[in-house]
This record gives C-alpha cells, structure tokens and sequence, in this order.
C-alpha cells in the first residue's frame, strides 16, 4: 500500500502526537523510514518507489484450511483494546454475529479512542490481538467469517 | 434545533463560568465537570468554553429537528439515539428526528452529571460575558431557568459537517486520583485552618467523608466526624469562591460549588483546588470522598497536568478533524 504525501503527513501527525520515535513501513518496492528530530517528524530516506498498490490483508483472500477468512487490519499506530474504558465487556467475543459497521474494538491513541469496526456481515474467527497491546498500522486485529 | 421530550428536571445552559463579576455579587455558575463541558466542545471542533447542556437529572430526552452532530460526555448514562446504543465520551451524529435517550449513570466509576455538546455551541445570549444560567438571579442561560420539557434550543452551528465517530479516554481514567478506591480531592488549608483543633484537622485528612442528599450546584453537605473549633469563631461575611469548605456550628463541613453565593461568614476550612472541582461535580450524593493536603505549588501544578490533558485533546482531535483519509478501520 504506497503511501501518498497526504498520508505520510497523517502518519507523521500520529507519531507526533503519540511520542513514538521511529517508524519504518514496509511496502512492496518501497520502504520509508520516518523519524523524531527535535520536535519535527521527518522523512529518514526514500526506498525505491514502486507503482503498485499490493495490500498487507486483501479483503476475502482465501485460508486453505478452513473458510475464507476477512481480516480487519489497524488503520493506525496505538493501543488495542477489546472494550472501552468505561466498560468491562468486552464489544465481540469470537463466535459473535456482527453487522457491516459494528464495532469490533477501539484503537487508542495517546487520549484518543477510534473505531475498529466489521467491514462487513460475518462471524468473529479471532481476535489476534490482545486488549492493551500496542500493534503498528496495518497490524491484524480481527479475523471475520464473511456471512 | 433540539426539543427537550423529559421533564428536565435541573437540567441547565452551562458554559465555564460567569468569571469577572464576583465583584457585582454575581456568582460564577459554569458547568460542575468544566473539563466534561471543555473535552465535548473540542471533540466537535468547538471552542473549549462554548455553552453546552449539563444533565443530573435522568432519564433526559432530546429529539433533534434536523440532521447534527452533538458531543456526549461526563457521565456515562447508556446512551441511546432511536433503539442504538452510543458510547460515552464519543462524537456523534444524528438524523432529523432522531431522540436521544440519557439513562441512570452506569459502570464502575458512576459519575453524576452528563454533559451535551452542540456543534458551536448552545446558541443562546451571552449576558455578562457567559451563557451560564445564574438560577439565583434567574438570568443567562435559557431564559434564566432550568430547561423544561417542550423547551426548544438551538446550536449555534447547526448545519457544521465535522468528523464524529471517535472519542476520548475519560479523564477520571486518563487522570484517576483516589485514596482506597474512594475519589480523592486536593485541598488548600483556608484562613481559619489553625483555628480548628488539632484531632479535628487529623480526622478531616484521615476520615472518610459522605455527600449528604443536601447536595446540589450550590453546595455539597458532608457527613462525617464534626470538626470542632479550638474557640468559637465569629466572622463578618466576606468573599468566598466555588471549592471554598467552610465549618457552621455543626461541624459538619460545606464546600462551595459552582452556583454559590459570592460571600459568606463561616469559618473556612480550607479550599479544594480549581483543578479537582470537576471530581468533585462528578461526585454522586451518597458515595464518599477523601481529602488530602497540598500547598499552592502542587495546585497551581494540578491545574497545569489539567490544561496539559486538554491541549493534546485539542491537538488530536484537531489532528482527526483534518486527516483527509478517515484513520478508522
């Protein structure tokens, strides 16, 4: 998934914001390394550029072994967390009916909480994060039998 | 445009507080958890002191006129819009139409009082340089008055089309402050503090202290062992601010809150810092509190970890606001 300026300066934004200090995002073609200097975010070097956009979990690919499995993938940088801080339930538990939309967790960043949410109609395969653990963009939150 | 459904009972127009006329004898009013009022403006992209709804009273009904984005935070009350649950301490949207439903406060740390935030705020007049109802002088506000069922408020921004969908960590999390599971104040030692004997200083820092049902914005009753004076102490009546604890006769401590009157003759015992009045505004009758003792540094300290949490609120939700791409899954 290349990166577009817009997005470099997104992910930037992020890491500034959350106290992170080194980042390197691996894609196909290209590797870009951001880093703290001072109170800047900067861009560390530019690997080589690639046109293509290949995806980290392209949407239905296919397990061998079992039915085709939908994974939702952290959209950012921060903490996973299977239920909201005012809740001790967690919001799906594996074996769980969700709707297009629903809200599998919440992704905490510094005093920020965001939606981690179905993508679309399915069943909760697993949840392969644990609640609190820090994961990277486009880390593996959440397995979803498609309905 | 928003249509209150619930007999609001002692719902009110709150913004941070009529500041600057104490001196008129007009109190400050102001939301009770200005940092709740403060985080729910700035999740919509509202200045932090826009006025906005403080609820204690439940359940409370809303139905929304016309499509808006609103801000719900303070306590969590099991939210719904229509039949869909809402998170607490989350941005939101509403379809034309659409009720709102607050219910009892929930969860292991059940707060008092939920604040609703509208896109630029509560559009009602500024009187005095804030939209904070003054009850005692029936004036600011809505007209001067709790809300009423049938009322009919308007945002000053409706039409604002602003990202919702996300939230915050509530700060009796993000900031806990508590002494045996009991939610803690900061005190500052008042002017009659050496006045009082010395066992009754210890059992104020060391007991525990209940918030009777004569609690309301005006001022919290406390229960607890009485605090007796070393000698009688007769004051003439002089200014006093929300946090300040005075001692009448009984012992039985008062702390001033947001709707005080702006002078007073008892004793004072000490003051709790600006910076934890939010915890104690969240603070349900019934539950019992904790004091302990600090010296101006450590207050003005407080109130600067305090600001802190709402600059980088600020900053992020700025930051949420302007992603071009939507960060969400």
């Amino acid at each position: 998934m290349k990166k577009a300026p817009h997005e470099l300066r997104e992910i930037a934004g992020w890491m500034a914001a959350t106290g992170i200090g080194f980042l390197e995002l691996r894609m196909p073609g290209a590797t870009v390394r951001l880093g703290r200097r001072g109170d800047e975010v900067v861009t560390l070097d530019d690997g080589p550029r690639s046109d293509e956009a290949p995806v980290a979990h392209p949407p239905g690919a296919t397990n061998r072994f079992g039915p085709p499995v939908d994974t939702v993938s952290s959209a950012s940088l921060g903490e996973f967390l299977h239920a909201h801080p005012c809740a001790t339930a967690p919001f799906v538990r594996t074996g769980a009916r969700v709707q297009a939309g629903q809200m599998l967790g919440l992704l905490r960043i510094g005093v920020l909480l965001l939606p981690v949410t179905a993508s679309r109609a399915g069943t909760v395969a697993a949840v392969r994060v644990e609640d609190g653990a820090t994961v990277g963009y486009g880390a593996a939150l959440v397995d979803l039998h498609p309905l | 445009m928003i249509e209150i459904l619930s007999n609001a009972a002692l719902a009110t127009v709150q913004d941070l507080g009529r500041l600057g006329s104490l001196r008129f004898g007009v109190g400050t009013a102001g939301a009770m958890d200005d940092l709740a009022l403060a985080a729910g403006n700035l999740l919509l992209g509202n200045e932090a002191g826009a006025a906005g709804i403080e609820i204690p009273v439940f359940p409370f009904k809303v139905r929304f006129a016309e499509d808006c984005v609103f801000a719900l935070t303070g306590a969590d009350c099991g939210a719904r819009l229509d039949m869909a649950p809402l998170l607490p301490w989350w941005s939101h949207r509403a379809r034309a139409g659409q009720v709102l439903t607050l219910g009892l406060p929930q969860g292991a740390q059940r707060a008092s009082r939920a604040v609703l935030c509208l896109p630029g705020g509560v559009d009602v007049p500024q009187v005095l340089g804030s939209r904070s109802t003054q009850m005692r002088g029936a004036f600011g506000g809505h007209e001067g008055r709790a809300l009423r069922k049938g009322d009919v408020l308007r945002a000053a921004d409706p039409g604002r089309a602003c990202r919702t969908g996300f939230g915050l960590v509530p700060p009796a999390i993000a900031l806990p402050l508590d002494i045996d599971g009991l939610v803690a104040l900061r005190v500052l030692p008042g002017a009659e503090y050496l006045g009082f004997e010395t066992a009754s200083r210890a059992a104020f820092w060391d007991g525990e202290w209940r918030i009777t049902a004569q609690s309301d914005r005006y001022g919290y009753r406390l229960s607890g062992a009485a605090l007796r004076p070393v000698a009688a102490m007769e004051l003439r009546s002089h200014g006093i601010v929300p946090g300040v604890i005075q001692v009448p006769h009984s012992g039985q401590p008062i702390i001033q809150m947001r709707d005080a009157q702006p002078s007073g003759g008892y004793p004072k015992f000490g003051t709790v810092i600006e910076a934890d009045l939010w915890r104690l505004g969240q603070a349900p009758i019934g539950s019992r509190i904790r004091f302990i003792e600090v010296d101006w540094d450590q207050a003005v300290a407080a109130l600067e970890q305090k600001q802190a949490w709402l600059a980088k609120v600020a900053r992020m939700v700025a930051l949420q606001h302007s992603a071009p791409t939507g960060v969400s899954a």
